[in-house]
C-alpha cells in the first residue's frame, strides 16, 4: 500500500486521509477536490495514473493545508507521531513517501521513529521531507530520496541545513554529480538508494552508480515545475507493485521522459498537461528494460 | 567616524517571512548586512537570521521594530555563519528566459513577461506561490516576498528579482 504525505496549498484545510482519485483533469482525496499545482497534487495525480496503468490499489494520501507558516506541516508530524503502529510483522511491505513539508528537525525525526516500528515499511522522501531527513541526520532510515542535481549538492554538503545554504563550490559542481554522490554518502547524509534526476538520472544503490539514465532527452522539461514530482509518485507506485528499488526508479526515470517526450513540451507547458502520456510512456519504459 | 568593523552580531526572527521583511528593509536603509543561518543549536531546518555590524545592531532593531518586526534576541558572533546562495543562472529557451538562483527555478516569457513555470524547491509555499504566480505578468504579479515564509521562497525572490532584471533589459 502506498500512502502520499505532505501539504497542499489550501489554508486551513485540516489533517485529511483518505483514497486518491484522479480522473478528467480533477485531483481528490477523500472527495475533498484538490488544486492541481506542482507539489504533492501533482506526486499524487501521477502515482493515481501510474497505479492505473499497473492494475494495482490506489494510493491513499495523508494531507493538510500550509501555505508556509507551517501549520499543516505540523498537524502532519502530530498526526504521524502519534500513531499507534502495530509491532507485529505483516508480509505487506507499506511504502510511505513523504513529500513538500515545511522542514522542522526535532519533528520529523519522531514522526520517522514512529512509521520505522512498521516492519515493513519502505520509506520515500522528496521535497521539504527530503531536507529535514538530511538537516536532521536520519537520511539513512530512508531507502529512497529523489534529489535534482541542486538538492543532491545540499545532500554533499555536511554543514548545510537545507538547500539554500549549500555553498557556492558544491553548487558549481552540481555537474560532477559522481563526487557529490560519494561525499553524500561519506556523511551518511544519503538514503540507501537515490534517484538523481537532472540531465543525466543516476540511480545508485549505496553510494555505487548502478544505472544512468539518459534518453530521450528533453530540455523543456527543467523550466517545467512539477516533473520532479512526476518523477516521484511514478518510482513510488513502482515500488507499490513489487519492483525493487533499484529497477522502479531506472523504469521511472524512462517513463518521466518519455511522458515528456510524447507530450512535446515547450517550458511554457504545465505538467499536469503531460501526465495522460504516462500510460504509454510506462508501457514503453517497462518494455526498453526489459530489453536492456 | 568610521565605525569599528568586524565585530558581528546575529538579529535572530520569529520565522522565515520575518526575515525576509527585515532584511529588505534594513538594506533600504543603507545597513551593512547579510542573511545568514541561525547557530546550530536552535536551527529548525528552514530558518534565518540577519548578520550585522554589532554597533549597528541596535539601529537595526529601532528600524525593524518600527515596522512591528519584534527581534527573538541579538547576539554577538565571533564565528562565520553559512550564507545562503548567492548563485544566479539563467537558461535561455528561445521565446523563455529560465532564472535559476540556487535550487529555486522561474521562467518567463521574454515578450509578455509572463511568468510561465516555478520549479524546484520542497518547503510548503512553493505550490502556494505557483498558484498565486504563474499565469501573472512579472511587473504585476504578487512576489514572493509579500507571500512566502520559507528559505526556498527567500530564493525564488532572488529569481523573481532577477527576472524583472532581466524583463526589463529585453
Amino acid at each position: 500500500m502506498l500512502t502520499i504525505i505532505g501539504t497542499v496549498p489550501l489554508k486551513g484545510m485540516p489533517l485529511t486521509l483518505g483514497s486518491c482519485k484522479f480522473s478528467n483533469g480533477k485531483l481528490k482525496v477523500d472527495d475533498l477536490e484538490l488544486p492541481l499545482i506542482n507539489g504533492t497534487s501533482v506526486m499524487i495525480a501521477a502515482a493515481v495514473t501510474t497505479s492505473g496503468s499497473l492494475g494495482i490499489k490506489t494510493p491513499q494520501a495523508i494531507l493538510a493545508g500550509d501555505t508556509g507558516s507551517g501549520d499543516g506541516s505540523n498537524l502532519i508530524y502530530r498526526f504521524l507521531r502519534d500513531q499507534k503502529c502495530s509491532l507485529h510483522a505483516s508480509s505487506n511491505q507499506e511504502i510511505f513517501a513523504l513529500h513538500y513539508i515545511k522542514p522542522n528537525i526535532l519533528y520529523i525525526k519522531e514522526a520517522v521513529k514512529r512509521l520505522k516500528r512498521k516492519p515493513n515499511a519502505i520509506l520515500v522522501a522528496d521535497a521539504g521531507a527530503m531536507y529535514v531527513a538530511k538537516a536532521a541526520g536520519i537520511a539513512k532510515e530512508f531507502d529512497l530520496f529523489t534529489p535534482d542535481l541542486g538538492e543532491m549538492a545540499f545532500l554533499a554538503d555536511p554543514e548545510a541545513v537545507h538547500p539554500a545554504y549549500v555553498r557556492n563550490y558544491l553548487f558549481e559542481n552540481a555537474n560532477d554529480v559522481d563526487s557529490l554522490i560519494k561525499q553524500a554518502y561519506e556523511y551518511s547524509n544519503a538514503s540507501n538508494f537515490l534517484l538523481v534526476k537532472g540531465a543525466i538520472d543516476y540511480v545508485v544503490d549505496r553510494a555505487t552508480v548502478v544505472a544512468k539514465v539518459v534518453e530521450p532527452s528533453v530540455a523543456a522539461l527543467e523550466p517545467i515545475g512539477g516533473t520532479g514530482d512526476s518523477l516521484s509518485g511514478i518510482v513510488s507506485s513502482l515500488i507499490d507493485s513489487g519492483l525493487d528499488i533499484k529497477h522502479a526508479a531506472i523504469i521511472a526515470a524512462k517513463t518521466n521522459r518519455l511522458m515528456g517526450k510524447y507530450s512535446n513540451p515547450n517550458p511554457s507547458t504545465k505538467v499536469w498537461e503531460m501526465l495522460s502520456n504516462i500510460p504509454k510512456a510506462l508501457q514503453e519504459a517497462k518494455t526498453v528494460s526489459t530489453l536492456g | 567616524m568610521a565605525k569599528a568593523k568586524n565585530q558581528k552580531s546575529l538579529i535572530l526572527l520569529n520565522d522565515v517571512s520575518e526575515a525576509i521583511k527585515a532584511e529588505h528593509l534594513l538594506k533600504a536603509k543603507k545597513l551593512d548586512i547579510k542573511v545568514v543561518a541561525p547557530p546550530v543549536e536552535i536551527r529548525i531546518g528552514c530558518d534565518l537570521a540577519i548578520e550585522t555590524e554589532l554597533l549597528d545592531s541596535y539601529e537595526a532593531k529601532k528600524i525593524l521594530e518600527a515596522y512591528k518586526i519584534k527581534p527573538i534576541k541579538i547576539i554577538p558572533l565571533s564565528s562565520t555563519q553559512l550564507e545562503p546562495t548567492d548563485i544566479i543562472k539563467k537558461v535561455d529557451f528561445g521565446d523563455y528566459l529560465m532564472i535559476k538562483a540556487g535550487h529555486m527555478k522561474l521562467s518567463f516569457n521574454k515578450t509578455t513577461g509572463e511568468i510561465v513555470n516555478i520549479s524546484g524547491g520542497g518547503c510548503s509555499d512553493i505550490p502556494f506561490l505557483a498558484l498565486r504566480m504563474v499565469g501573472n505578468s512579472l511587473i504585476k504579479t504578487e512576489k514572493p516576498e509579500d507571500l512566502g515564509c520559507t528559505l526556498c521562497a527567500y530564493m525564488l525572490q532572488k529569481a523573481y528579482e532577477e527576472a524583472v532584471r532581466s524583463y526589463r533589459r529585453v
